[in-house]
């Protein structure tokens, strides 16, 4: 990874605990939106443009506009600090299950793009997706594919679940908001 | 300080949005129709079409905007856009394959495999994504009523 990348990762941190730490809560959903667009071009240095424009979309997009609505229908407390008073006791707990998992997790994972890695070395799943997807659907996007075709019924799956979800929202929400 | 007064008649975001929307709206479509061969795809698109229209809202009042597209327009979207999914799959049930088998279009109508997966994607995860994500943000946004006169929302 290159130096930006780095930078990227440094200042995705760095967005995090500040969503967690302000005070004012559109502070906080402006810092996570920052979040959500520095993930989404982090995602594009780790060859990933399908996920990285899905965040940019939903995660910085929609879900900041969502959560803005939210909060607006609320009162803004007025409060001299900026930021949240830090339980020690619970960050100490937090940070040592972060220090374990970081040190049960980060040794079995390959570096990115390593060809050895578990991922390319399914040869029956990925191989067989990254040799075949051309001649067996005449698409270019292996994800697509992958999405809308040897998975389809899945994607179906999920198409329904989101039609029920916002049918859903319309039907609990439509009678009051919408009298 | 409140939150109540969402809505101000701004000279900066309406040109703002008025600049950037065309080219949203363009490429929201070009990652729909072109996310078999580039990376993207319809719920991308979809998710940027909606966007557009969020944006739009902003700049000329919620409710202006909701008049426009109605609750039952957005129904119909959503369900015409699940119905297309379920049309596809079923018509290669039809012609005697499996669900979603896009072989037996380019067997019996010759019709290659990437249309009938083209077909699913802007005719179905596109509206579905679109019109579910519109629907979210008026649920969300519906009953500041902007009075444009003295650019403040009201009250309930």
């Amino acid at each position: 990874m290159s130096a930006v990348a780095y930078t990227l990762v440094v200042f995705v941190l760095l967005t995090a605990v500040a969503t967690a730490l302000f005070r004012d809560v559109l502070s906080a959903i402006v810092v996570f939106g920052a979040y959500s667009l520095g993930m989404a071009i982090l995602y594009t240095f780790l060859l990933a443009p399908d996920v990285a424009m899905t965040e940019a979309a939903i995660g910085a997009g929609v879900t900041t506009i969502l959560l803005l609505l939210t909060i607006a229908r609320t009162s803004r407390p007025s409060s001299d600090r900026i930021f949240e008073r830090v339980n020690v006791p619970a960050l100490a707990v937090c940070g040592a299950f972060l220090v374990v998992m970081l040190a049960t997790v980060l040794p079995a994972t390959e570096a990115v793009g390593d060809p050895e890695a578990i991922a390319w070395a399914n040869p029956e799943v990925t191989g067989y997706y990254i040799e075949n997807t051309y001649r067996d659907t005449g698409v270019q996007n292996a994800v697509t594919a992958v999405l809308a075709a040897y998975r389809g019924f899945d994607t179906f799956g999920e198409a329904v679940v989101v039609f029920a979800a916002g049918i859903a929202t319309l039907l609990v929400l439509g009678r009051e908001v919408f009298a | 300080m409140s939150y109540r007064d969402t809505y101000t008649e701004s000279q900066v975001i309406l040109t703002a949005v008025k600049i950037i929307a065309p080219f949203t709206l363009t490429y929201g479509l070009f990652m729909t129709f072109h996310g078999a061969d580039t990376p993207g795809g319809s719920f991308q698109g979809g998710a940027i079409i909606g966007v557009t229209i969020l944006m739009l809202a902003f700049a000329f009042g919620i409710e202006p905007t909701r008049e426009w597209l109605r609750n039952a327009v957005l129904v119909g979207l959503i369900a015409g856009g699940v119905a297309v999914f379920v049309g596809v799959g079923l018509a290669a049930m039809a012609l005697g394959g499996n669900f979603l088998e896009y072989d037996r279009f380019l067997e019996v109508w010759g019709i290659r495999q990437k249309w009938g997966m083209e077909a699913i994607e802007i005719g179905g995860i596109a509206l579905i994504v679109a019109g579910v994500v519109i629907t979210l943000f008026f649920a969300t946004a519906a009953g500041f009523t902007p009075t444009r006169t003295d650019g403040r929302g009201e009250d309930e």
